[in-house]
C-alpha cells in the first residue's frame, strides 16, 4: 500500500477562527477515501488546503512524497491532483466541451504564436484534445450537448460535467466535494457506481466529501471524520460507524 | 473622391488606430482584467517615436521620413512597452477588480507626470515637428489598415486557441482555472503585455500622424474614450471593441456636420461640436445600465450557429 | 530647510491634507455602506466649488454658454459655502437614484459601478466646461475674510512666520466638519443606522432600518462634504478649471486606498500623509506623489494602513 497523500498537523486559522485543527492522516493509492462530518466541520477547507486554494497556517502536506504545503493551485494540479467544488464552479459562459478542454491545458503545449498561426502540430494537438474531451463527455452522457453553455445545464448534469472536467486533467488523485448534493437516491446509487468505475478505468485514488452516510459507508474503503476542524475518527466504515465520538458528533445532525 | 479623401482621410486613419487601442484594452479583458493602462503605453510608444525621429534619425525639414525607420520605432516601442508591462504587471496583476483598475490608473498618472518633467520628452510643451513618412494623412492607411487587420486576425485566432481558452477560463473563474492547471499570473501578465505592446505600437505611428506628441495624449480622458469603445461596442467578442471604436471616433464628425445644419439653436450647435466627452461619459454610464456586455454579444453569434449544427468531428467554434 | 520654512510647509501640508481627508470622506462614506467607489464624487466636489462661486453673485468669464452671467443674488461666503454644499449633496442624491440604484438592484459588480461613475464624472465636468468655460475662478478674498487680516504673523527669533488666514480657515473648517461627521456617526440615531447598514445591509433592514433612506442620506452627506471640500480647495488655490476636480478625485483614490477603503480614520490619516508628502516633494514631482504611493500601497498592503486584510471566500 503506497501513500499518495499525507497531511501532517494541518491547521488553518483566520481571524480568531480555527477552521482546521492539527489534522493528520494519509490516503493510500487506489483507495476510495471518505471525509465526513457535520456542517462546518472544516471538510471543504481541508480540500482547499490540499489543493493550494487556501494557504496553510501550520503543518505540512505531501503528495506522493513531494511537499505541497506552499505550492500554488496550478502547481498542485500539475502534479496530478484534480477536484470538484461544493458550490459548482464550472466556467458558466463556456460550452461543456470548452470546460473539459481547458482542463487539458497542462497536457498541451501550444503557445501564442503557434496557436495564432495554426501550425500542423498545433492543429493536431487541438484535434486530439477535442476527441479526448468528447470521449469524456460521452462517458457522462452529455456529448449531444457539447456546445451548450455550461450554465444552462440542469444541476445534476452540471455536477457530472464538473467531474468530467476534473477527469480531463488526467489526475492520479481526485477530490470530490459533495458530488451527490442535490441528487435523488437513484442518482446517488449511480454516482457510487460511477466512482467505482472511474477509479478502475482511470487508475485513480478518490477522496470524497459526502453528507449521505449510507452512500459513504457502501462506497469507501476508509473514512475520516472531522468535527470542529479536528479529526475525531479514522478507519474502515464499520469501525467508524460504531465509534462513540462519531455517534455523539452526529447526534444533533 | 479626392475631396472626400482630403477631408476624411485623417478621420479614417484615426478610426483604425482607435480600433487598435480598443483591442489593446480588450486583450487583458479576455483574461478578466479591467486594466486602464492603455493610455500609459500609448503615450510611451508615441514618445519613443517622437524622441527617435527627432534625435536619432533626423531628416531635413519637408523631407519624408523613411517608412522602414517607422517600423523600427514601432519595434522599439513594442519592446519598451513589453518591458514596462512586465515590470508593472507582475506585481500589479496579483490585484483584482477595483484594486487592479486603480493600480493601472496610478500607473498612467505616474507616466504622465514623469513625461511632464523629463527634458527628453519636452516637458509641458512636448515634442514638436515630428517628421512624417507620408505626404497625406490618408496614406497612413497603408500601414494602419494592415496593422488593424493583423491585430483582428491575431485576436480572432487567439480566442480559438489554447491560450485563448486559458484566458476565457480565467475570466470566468480565476480560482477554478488555477485548480485546472492554468497559472493565473502567467496568463494575466501575458494578456497585459500583449495589450501594452499593441498600444505602444499604435502610439508610435500616431505620433507621426499627429506631428506633435505631449502628455495630453495619454491621459485619463483617453482611458474614458477607450472604455466607451469597449463598453458600447461590446466586451465579450473582439468585434465589439473594433466596431465601437470606429463608430464612436467617427461620431464627433457626424455631430459636427449636424451642428452645421441650419435652424439649430447656437448652443446646441456648440454642444454638438465640443461635447464629445460629455457624450462618451454619458454613453459609458448608460452602457453599464443597459448593455453591460455591450452591443455586440456572443449570443448574437450563437443564435446564428444554432441553425447549423456542427458534427463533433468538424472544427467547433469557441465563442 | 530652516525651522520657519519647515513650519510654514508643515502648515501648508496639514491644510492640504485636511482637505484631501474631507474630500476622501465622501468616497469613504459611500464605500462603507455600498462597497462601491463613486468616482462621480470628484465631479460633485467640483460643482460644489462652482455653486459657491455662483451663489456669491460672481459672474462667469467669457467662455461657455453662461458667459458673463451671474445670479441675481449675493450671499456672504459662509452662506454660499453651505448652500453650495447642500446643492452638491442633492446632486449626489440624484446621481445615486439615476445611475447607481439601478445597478445595485441588478447586483452589478462594483467594478461596473466604478466604470459608470468614471463616465459620469467626465460627462459632468465637461458639462461645467460647456457652461462656464475652462478658465480660472477665485473667490474674492475680502468677501471671504470679511474683516479678518489676510495673514497671521507669528514672529520668531529667526524670521516672522506668516500664515495666510485662508489656510487657518481651511484647517479649522475641516476639523469642524470632521468633528461633526464623527459625532453624527457615533452619537446619533441616524449614525447608528448608517453603521448598521455599513455592517450588513440585510440585517439592518431586518432590524427595521429603512436602508434605502439611509443610502440616500449617506450620498447627500458625501455630496455635502465633497461640495464644501471643493470650495475650500478653490479657496486655497483658486478654481483652475473644471478638471481640477478630476485630478483631485484621482488623488482622493490614493487617499482612501492608503487609509483603507471604507475606513473613516483611515481617510484622515491617508489625507494627511499624502497632503504633507505632496507639500514637501519637489515641485516637478508633486503630482506623482499620490500615485506612486497608491501604486506602492496596492502592492504592499492593499487593505491600506488601517484596513483589515481582505480574505477571499473560496
Amino acid at each position: 500500500m503506497t501513500e499518495i497523500l499525507r497531511i501532517q498537523g494541518l491547521t488553518r486559522t483566520f481571524g480568531g477562527l480555527v477552521a482546521v485543527n492539527e489534522v493528520s492522516f494519509s490516503v493510500n493509492e487506489g483507495e476510495i477515501f471518505g471525509l465526513i462530518g457535520p456542517n462546518g466541520a472544516g471538510k471543504t477547507t481541508l480540500f482547499n488546503l490540499i489543493t493550494g486554494l487556501t494557504p496553510v497556517t501550520s503543518g505540512r502536506q505531501f503528495y506522493k512524497e513531494r511537499e505541497t504545503t506552499r505550492m500554488k493551485p496550478h502547481e498542485i494540479a500539475a502534479l496530478g491532483v484534480a477536484r470538484t467544488f461544493q458550490n459548482i464552479r464550472l466556467f458558466g459562459g463556456l460550452t461543456a466541451l470548452e470546460n473539459v478542454m481547458i482542463a487539458q491545458h497542462l497536457h498541451t503545449h501550444a503557445g501564442v504564436i503557434s496557436g495564432v498561426l495554426g501550425t500542423a502540430a498545433t492543429r493536431a494537438e487541438e484535434r486530439r484534445v477535442r476527441e479526448t474531451s468528447m470521449t469524456l463527455l460521452e462517458k457522462i452522457n452529455l456529448a449531444d450537448r457539447f456546445d451548450q453553455q455550461a450554465r444552462s445545464f440542469a444541476y445534476g448534469d452540471q455536477r457530472r460535467l464538473e467531474i468530467a472536467r476534473a477527469l480531463a486533467l488526467q489526475p492520479r488523485l481526485l477530490l470530490l466535494d459533495e458530488p451527490g448534493a442535490g441528487m435523488n437516491p437513484n442518482e446517488k446509487a449511480e454516482l457510487s457506481d460511477f466512482c467505482r468505475r472511474i477509479r478502475d478505468e482511470f487508475d485513480l485514488t478518490i477522496v470524497l466529501i459526502e453528507h449521505n452516510v449510507p452512500m459513504v459507508m457502501g462506497l469507501c474503503h476508509r473514512i475520516a471524520v472531522l468535527n470542529f476542524g479536528m479529526l475525531i475518527a479514522i478507519g474502515e466504515p464499520e469501525k467508524v460507524k460504531n465509534d462513540p465520538t462519531v455517534i455523539e458528533a452526529y447526534l444533533g445532525d | 473622391m479626392e475631396g472626400f479623401i482630403a477631408t476624411y482621410g485623417f478621420l479614417i486613419v484615426t478610426m483604425t488606430l482607435q480600433a487598435m487601442l480598443a483591442l489593446s484594452l480588450y486583450l487583458p479583458l479576455m483574461a478578466g482584467q479591467l486594466s486602464l493602462a492603455t493610455p500609459g503605453f500609448y503615450a510611451l510608444g508615441g514618445f519613443v517615436a517622437a524622441v527617435m525621429s527627432k534625435n536619432i534619425f533626423v531628416v531635413a525639414n519637408g523631407e519624408l521620413y523613411p517608412l522602414p525607420v517607422v517600423f523600427v520605432e514601432m519595434a522599439v516601442a513594442a519592446v519598451l512597452c513589453a518591458g514596462v508591462a512586465l515590470l508593472v504587471g507582475l506585481p500589479a496583476l496579483r490585484l483584482r477588480g477595483i484594486y487592479l483598475a486603480l493600480a493601472t490608473i496610478a500607473f498612467v498618472e505616474v507616466v504622465r507626470v514623469v513625461a511632464l518633467n523629463l527634458p527628453i520628452t519636452g516637458q509641458a510643451v512636448g515634442i514638436f515637428g515630428i517628421p512624417q513618412p507620408f505626404r497625406s494623412s490618408f496614406d497612413y492607411l497603408i500601414v494602419s489598415l494592415p496593422m488593424l487587420l493583423l491585430s483582428i486576425f491575431f485576436v480572432y485566432r487567439l480566442e480559438r486557441s489554447r491560450v485563448g481558452r486559458a484566458f476565457a477560463a480565467l475570466r470566468e473563474d480565476e480560482l477554478a482555472a488555477a485548480a485546472m492547471g492554468v497559472s493565473p499570473t502567467r496568463y494575466k501578465v501575458l494578456a497585459f503585455v500583449m495589450g501594452a505592446v499593441l498600444a505602444g505600437m499604435v502610439g508610435a505611428l500616431n505620433a507621426h500622424l499627429l506631428n506633435t506628441w505631449n502628455t495630453r495624449q495619454g491621459t485619463f480622458d483617453a482611458a474614458i474614450l477607450i472604455l466607451a469603445y469597449v463598453i458600447i461596442g461590446g466586451s465579450r467578442t473582439f468585434l465589439g471593441p473594433v466596431l465601437g471604436a470606429m463608430l464612436l471616433s467617427a461620431l464627433p464628425e457626424v455631430l459636427r456636420a449636424a451642428a452645421g445644419l441650419p435652424g439649430l439653436a447656437p448652443f446646441i450647435a456648440q454642444l454638438l461640436t465640443d461635447g464629445r466627452l460629455i457624450l462618451y461619459g454619458l454613453l459609458i454610464a448608460l452602457g453599464t445600465l443597459f448593455f453591460p456586455q455591450g452591443l455586440i454579444t456572443p449570443d448574437l453569434f450563437r443564435r446564428r450557429r444554432a441553425r447549423r449544427k456542427a458534427a463533433p468531428a468538424a472544427p467547433v467554434e469557441a465563442a | 530647510m530652516n525651522t520657519t520654512l519647515f513650519l510654514q510647509q508643515m502648515i501648508n501640508g496639514v491644510s492640504l491634507g485636511m482637505v484631501y481627508a474631507i474630500f476622501a470622506l465622501g468616497y469613504t462614506l459611500v464605500f462603507s455602506i455600498l462597497g462601491i467607489i463613486n468616482f462621480a464624487h470628484s465631479a460633485v466636489f467640483t460643482i460644489g466649488a462652482y455653486f459657491t462661486y455662483a451663489l456669491m453673485g460672481l459672474a462667469w468669464g467669457f467662455n461657455g454658454l453662461l458667459a458673463q452671467q451671474k445670479l441675481p443674488l449675493e450671499l456672504p461666503f459662509v452662506a454660499a459655502l453651505l448652500l453650495g454644499g447642500v446643492l452638491a449633496g442633492l446632486l449626489a442624491v440624484a446621481l445615486e437614484r439615476l445611475a447607481f440604484k439601478p445597478l445595485r438592484e441588478r447586483s452589478a459588480d462594483p467594478l461596473l459601478t466604478l466604470v459608470s461613475s468614471l463616465g459620469l464624472a467626465v460627462a459632468l465636468v465637461n458639462i461645467i466646461q460647456f457652461l462656464v468655460g475652462a478658465e480660472a475662478y477665485s473667490y474674492p478674498s475680502q468677501r471671504v475674510l470679511s474683516g479678518l487680516p489676510p495673514s497671521i504673523n507669528l514672529a520668531t527669533a529667526e524670521a516672522p512666520l506668516i500664515i495666510p488666514t485662508v489656510r487657518v480657515i481651511i484647517i479649522i473648517a475641516s476639523l469642524v466638519i470632521l468633528a461633526l461627521l464623527v459625532l453624527l456617526i457615533n452619537a446619533t440615531k441616524v449614525g447608528k443606522a448608517m453603521r448598521a447598514v455599513a455592517e450588513d445591509t440585510t440585517t439592518a433592514s431586518l432590524l427595521g432600518i429603512n436602508t434605502d433612506r439611509i443610502i440616500l442620506f449617506t450620498f447627500f452627506l458625501s455630496g455635502l462634504v465633497g461640495g464644501i471640500a471643493g470650495t475650500l480647495v478653490g479657496l486655497s488655490v483658486t478654481i483652475t478649471g473644471p478638471y481640477f476636480g478630476i485630478s483631485f478625485g484621482l488623488k482622493g483614490l490614493a487617499v482612501i486606498v492608503l487609509g483603507g477603503l471604507g475606513n473613516i480614520p483611515g481617510a484622515v490619516v491617508g489625507g494627511l500623509v499624502i497632503g504633507i508628502a505632496e507639500t514637501f516633494a519637489p515641485s516637478s514631482l508633486k503630482d506623482a506623489v499620490a500615485f506612486v504611493i497608491l501604486f506602492l500601497i496596492l502592492l504592499a498592503r492593499p487593505q491600506g494602513l488601517l484596513g483589515k486584510a481582505i480574505i477571499q471566500k473560496v
